[in-house]
């Protein structure tokens, strides 16, 4: 009997210094709203999940980008040798956006990251409700119209 | 219960088959030959790396659907300047599950430079069209019903029509959709006639068994000859579970054109043609996002409902794409309380882009510890057309009332008119700023007549390898310039009858 594959439901948790850069990524990327509740939390969840599912060459890879980015603070002059998760608001804002100004293979790791957590912000759904997103009654109510109108044909 | 499905989970030990055709992948080229070829008594199995999901376990839950229906959670990437990323589909069905379903013929002019460059021999439109009807037929190929289609492809028809261009309604493959908006996260109705509810559920009842779940990791030769495959199965995580051997007379892969060159070169093979791995086109798409004063609302309503097709000529056709929230937060060129400033209006956002039929090409590479690696230089040429592309969406989208678009080009300002877009453009964009993105992969195994050019012949047949056959878009000799679907089901198609012509040589 065949049952349908689960999807990876155990987040693939990142080691922990990379978790902690990742958390002040997270706080630092997504709107400040992240911040609410414990949404941070949810996001690093999500990134988890997403992290699971991904070949183990490119999971390494993600969390060899967030701990270099982590100790990559440590040269970054207003950064005072501190790591990432150690900087504050403002700088670690302004060393996210230095090393996005800058161009080849690192920035474009760091623009994935930043991708990868903005898309697990927007893919908690209190978040999308609160932009106007909600499609489940939406398909509800389209589906039941399908079947109304075209029951006959439908399959 | 599903006669004829295993899925990887539910095998213990080490299994070994044997069977008459085996086919790797179940997207649009493998469950096209595996329905065909066992509907006509052939002992069938089907080899699928991805689960099975039925369509009640869809949701438009975007992450979900990236980690269980997509490779690597939607996140491939062909390096280059710029880079452009890129998905695939990995589930039973393949990526016929979360693609649009716009389904549209290979356009005759592509045909038959085709047929002349290659050489390929019964390749005319006439030739082909019983083959695109009897697709057409067996999918409910059409146009939408009129209820499903939302404001935001209303509003970019009407711009580009107020433009006083070409328009077109999309043909899709559906059976009365209801215009849910979730193609890209798995049809919820199941009015999306993707393989999974066609070609797969046909080849199961004719006989075929498919195994899910299970990688295949090299083509076995005897003699010269492809006598079958051997992969595992594949656990959580993508650990690696009990080894899969099939013994088969004849092998067709269809695992898409960045898995199936990685599989052959893997398996040994070379091309004489040296041609293996090479040739992607990629049709690369960049995304407008346009901010109206009123409500959009754009993910009610069908995916793409309509096409410009205005600038075909050109290598550009241009449509509007609602993204859910995950996906156009992972595309817009802000974050932190700029993003939320932005992702907050999106209710009243379009967006909106060029699809360029592209003439760069890329490669396939398989390097080790990393697996297929893709590497794609966008020409300049190419580069050209997308700007072209994004200015003339851009001016369709000011058409249709929007008051400011954010453009795919890197550091570029938002824009506010058609004069300041135009000034803004007067200067050269900076190619490795372009913003890209792909979801039809095609070319990497060519068909050519000649083995010096391609890889297959006319009906897939690989050269110089006895048994083995490619049919997905990895043979297309070059990029349509429309959605491919169509074109790989229907020479799917072709290369089956013509493999069961061959019958006796083959012994199936």
């Amino acid at each position: 009997m065949i049952r349908p594959e689960r999807p990876p439901t155990r987040p693939e948790a990142p080691a922990r210094y990379a978790a902690r850069a990742a958390r002040r990524l997270a706080e630092v990327v997504c709107p400040p709203q992240v911040r609410d509740g414990a949404r941070t939390e949810a996001v690093l969840d999500e990134l988890g999940l997403m992290l699971a599912a991904l070949p183990a060459a490119a999971r390494h890879a993600l969390t060899m980008a967030l701990v270099l980015l982590d100790q990559g603070a440590r040269l970054y002059p207003p950064g005072r040798g501190r790591r990432f998760a150690r900087l504050g608001d403002a700088e670690a804002e302004a060393y996210v956006r230095a090393l996005l100004n800058r161009r080849g293979a690192a920035a474009e790791l760091v623009l994935r990251l930043v991708s990868v957590i903005t898309m697990c912000y927007y893919q908690l759904p209190e978040v999308q409700r609160e932009i106007g997103y909600d499609p489940a009654p939406y398909i509800a109510a389209v589906t039941r119209r399908r079947l109304e109108r075209y029951a006959a044909g439908a399959p | 219960m599903i006669a004829g499905l295993t899925a990887g989970a539910d095998i213990a030990g080490d299994l070994s088959l044997e069977c008459g055709v085996v086919v790797v992948g179940s997207g649009a080229g493998g469950a096209t030959v595996a329905a065909e070829l066992a509907g006509n008594g052939v002992d069938v199995v089907m080899i699928e790396e991805g689960g099975y999901h039925p369509t009640d376990s869809f949701t438009p839950d975007t992450g979900r659907a990236l980690r269980t229906l997509y490779r690597d959670g939607g996140g491939g990437m062909a390096v280059g300047r710029p880079s452009v990323l890129y998905t695939e589909g990995r589930c039973v069905g393949g990526s016929t599950v979360v693609n649009g379903g716009m389904s549209w013929r290979t356009p005759a002019p592509v045909l038959e430079r085709w047929a002349r460059q290659e050489r390929l021999a019964q390749f005319g439109e006439a030739e082909l069209e019983p083959f695109f009807a009897e697709v057409e037929a067996a999918l409910s190929v059409g146009p939408q019903d009129p209820e499903t289609v939302g404001r935001d492809s209303q509003l970019f028809r009407a711009g580009a029509r107020a433009r006083g261009w070409d328009v077109v309604a999309n043909r899709r493959n559906q059976l009365h959709c209801a215009g849910t908006n979730s193609c890209s996260t798995g049809c919820p109705t199941g009015a999306k006639r993707s393989m999974l509810l066609t070609s797969v559920p046909r080849a199961l009842a004719a006989g075929a068994r498919l195994f899910a779940g299970c990688r295949v990791d090299r083509i076995l030769r005897h003699g010269g000859a492809a006598s079958g495959v051997t992969g595992h199965v594949v656990r959580p995580g993508g650990r690696r579970g009990p080894r899969l051997t099939v013994r088969a007379r004849v092998v067709v892969v269809a695992g898409g054109a960045i898995q199936t060159p990685a599989l052959l070169m893997r398996s040994g093979l070379r091309s004489a043609s040296g041609q293996l791995g090479r040739n992607l086109s990629l049709h690369p798409n960049a995304v407008v996002t346009a901010f109206f004063d009123t409500d959009v609302t754009g993910w009610q309503g069908v995916h793409q409902a309509f096409q410009v097709r205005e600038f075909t000529g050109q290598g550009l056709l241009l449509t509007a794409t609602n993204l859910t929230p995950p996906m156009l937060a992972g595309m817009l060129p802000a974050w932190g309380a700029e993003l939320g400033a932005l992702m907050a209006d999106y209710n009243r956002i379009i967006t909106a882009g060029p699809l360029v039929c592209d003439t760069g090409t890329g490669r396939v590479r398989n390097i080790p510890g990393l697996g297929p690696q893709v590497f794609y230089q966008l020409t300049d040429s190419d580069a050209g057309r997308a700007v072209r592309g994004v200015e003339l969406t851009a001016e369709a989208l000011f058409a249709a009332g929007a008051r400011r678009v954010l453009l795919p080009f890197g550091g570029a300002p938002q824009v506010h008119s058609t004069g300041e877009l135009r000034r803004l453009l007067a200067h050269p964009v900076p190619k490795r700023s372009i913003q890209l993105y792909s979801v039809h992969l095609m070319g990497t195994a060519r068909m050519s007549e000649d083995p010096r050019r391609g890889v297959t012949g006319s009906f897939g047949a690989f050269h110089g390898v006895p048994g083995l056959f490619v049919t997905d878009a990895s043979s297309l000799p070059g990029p349509p310039g429309v959605n491919p679907m169509e074109t790989v089901i229907a020479l799917a198609l072709r290369d089956a009858r013509h493999l069961l012509g061959q019958r006796g040589r083959w012994g199936l």
